[in-house]
């Protein structure tokens, strides 16, 4: 008996430092991507490397992003208003406090989690089939930082577009929202396109999150590509341990950044 | 006679992953201008051990020393001048698809010798046309052969002059045409340039060939090491059954 708890007890322990150092790992990560900024093209950053993951993370991306969020939009004004038409008929405040919360939360998030599938899943596909490909240790080989020439570009992009994703998809959402609530509720128009209820707290913590997200995605997509191993089974791994991780790290980020700002600053 | 002092050398070098252990005590002495081929099952650990002497891999105990200084357990940032003067040819070739063959070549000049891109690329062509590639030079290694490719990948890692370079596997996917010519540019290596060469191989042809020496790996540890010539006369069961390429014998094999 106490030989099980002893082995159950040093499986917990090792599962424990296994994920501490994991976590250690990941945030080195972003230290070294975030150094990789700093060194420029010396540490390996290829030329042209920045606007290529824009094209790949932001241009490839829009329709996805569009058209999901475009629908989250519809569907969400149809049942708030629905909603609201049961309880108590009035749709004036619909418009004007669901552009508060897509500012200040679903544009950032929604966007984020999209792309944590897409791009994240393609990161980690790519980086992994270069680590067990070899093709890492070739980079080391050639007297080129990894991290530089992989994680730092879409690092880069990858805020830069999550910030932009996050803008456009948030706009088309509020957009599909509002002609949902005209022609299915005659919500006129005037009325829900109102823009009052957006404080200055509101679009600073939407942004603050877009970049958070932006940052996140690459790191834990490049961080499950880097541990892949053996073939491509282990390439498979690392794409959903991406994908899983990514969208993981979103939510938590905004459970994070949302309960710090009701403690600083109050409500957005 | 004394022997010559060794160029490479791993002193009683132990490796696990995961708790199971690849290398137990394993030592090997290499000397200057010699080709090594290290021998052995899958998974006897050939890849891993010359992978610790660049530094892609880190020993769990044990020496390793390169031209009269220990290089084990060195941080990051003290590999890329050992990594410039000891090449490594992988398995895969591992040229980057996104750069053209003069890319590739040109990367390790610009990185480790400082070249512009411009000089980098043009000293990259010539090296490719010594290894006559010099028209495919603007292709991208997809469009390319295997046997192109892996050519391709030795002008890169012959670009920089290495001192020692480390085969992994160089003949391997290759038809026995193309990989006799890689056997005949390691042996050229090793003859007109005093290149050490360590060769990590399955190729018998390749062996008995080019190689100077021989090291089978077995069970973790260098269990024989001589010429081509010593090693098939030794008449030890476990080497004999592994050289004709025998399944049934004394020779445990993981996974089987």
């Amino acid at each position: 008996m106490a030989g099980v708890v002893h082995r159950k007890l040093r499986a917990i322990g090792a599962t424990a430092v296994g994920a501490a150092a994991a976590a250690r790992d990941l945030w080195l990560l972003y230290l070294g991507a975030i150094a990789g900024l700093v060194r420029g093209r010396r540490g390996g950053r290829p030329k042209g490397a920045f606007a290529a993951q824009l094209f790949a993370i932001g241009n490839q991306s829009l329709v996805f992003i569009a058209v999901t969020l475009g629908f989250i939009g519809l569907v969400m004004i149809y049942q708030a208003c629905q909603q609201f038409n049961r309880v108590t008929g009035d749709l004036s405040q619909v418009g004007s406090q669901f552009l508060k919360l897509a500012v200040s939360d679903f544009a950032p998030t929604l966007t984020a989690m999209m792309l944590a599938t897409r791009v994240g899943a393609g990161i980690a596909a790519e980086i992994g089939s270069m680590k067990v490909t070899e093709q890492i240790d070739a980079l080391r080989m050639s007297g080129v930082l990894p991290v530089d020439y992989l994680i730092t570009p879409r690092l880069m992009a990858s805020i830069v577009m999550t910030i932009a994703l996050s803008i456009l998809g948030g706009a088309i959402m509020y957009v599909a929202g509002g002609l949902t609530a005209y022609y299915w509720f005659d919500v006129n128009p005037r009325i829900f396109f109102d823009l009052s209820a957006v404080t200055p707290v509101a679009v600073v913590l939407g942004l603050l999150k877009a970049a958070s997200y932006g940052a996140a995605i690459p790191i834990v997509a490049g961080f499950a590509g880097l541990r892949a191993r053996g073939s491509s089974e282990g390439v498979g791994k690392a794409t959903t341990a991406a994908v899983i991780g990514g969208s993981f790290a979103v939510i938590l980020l905004d459970f994070v950044i949302s309960a710090t700002s009701l403690v600083l600053v109050g409500p957005p | 006679m004394t022997s010559p002092p060794a160029f490479v050398e791993f002193r009683a070098v132990d490796k696990s992953f995961g708790g199971k252990p690849v290398l137990r005590a394993m030592t090997l002495a290499v000397t200057r201008g010699e080709a090594m081929f290290i021998i052995g099952a899958s998974g006897a650990g050939k890849s891993v051990t010359i992978k610790h002497l660049i530094g892609l891999l880190t020993i769990d105990r044990g020496e390793i020393w390169f031209d009269g200084a220990r290089v084990d357990g060195l941080p990051e940032s003290a590999w890329p001048p050992i990594r410039r003067r000891i090449g490594m040819v992988f398995q895969n070739s591992t040229l980057f698809d996104s750069m053209t063959l003069a890319e590739n070549v040109a990367l390790p000049l610009r990185k480790h010798r400082g070249l512009r891109q411009a000089a980098a690329v043009r000293e990259a062509r010539e090296r490719l046309a010594q290894v006559y590639l010099g028209d495919l030079a603007d292709r991208f290694p997809a469009e390319l052969s295997d046997g192109v490719r892996k050519r391709a990948a030795i002008a890169r890692t012959l670009a920089l002059d290495p001192d020692v370079v480390l085969f992994d596997e160089p003949t391997t996917g290759l038809d026995p045409q193309s990989a006799r010519r890689v056997d005949r540019l390691i042996r050229d290596l090793v003859d007109q340039r005093g290149v050490t060469a360590i060769v990590v191989s399955h190729d018998l042809p390749s062996i008995t060939g080019i190689a100077d020496r021989v090291a089978f790996l077995y069970q973790g540890t260098v269990y024989a090491v001589g010429t081509p010539a010593e090693l098939a006369a030794a008449g030890d069961p476990v080497l004999d059954q592994f050289l004709a390429g025998r399944s049934s014998g004394p020779m445990e094999t993981p996974g089987f």
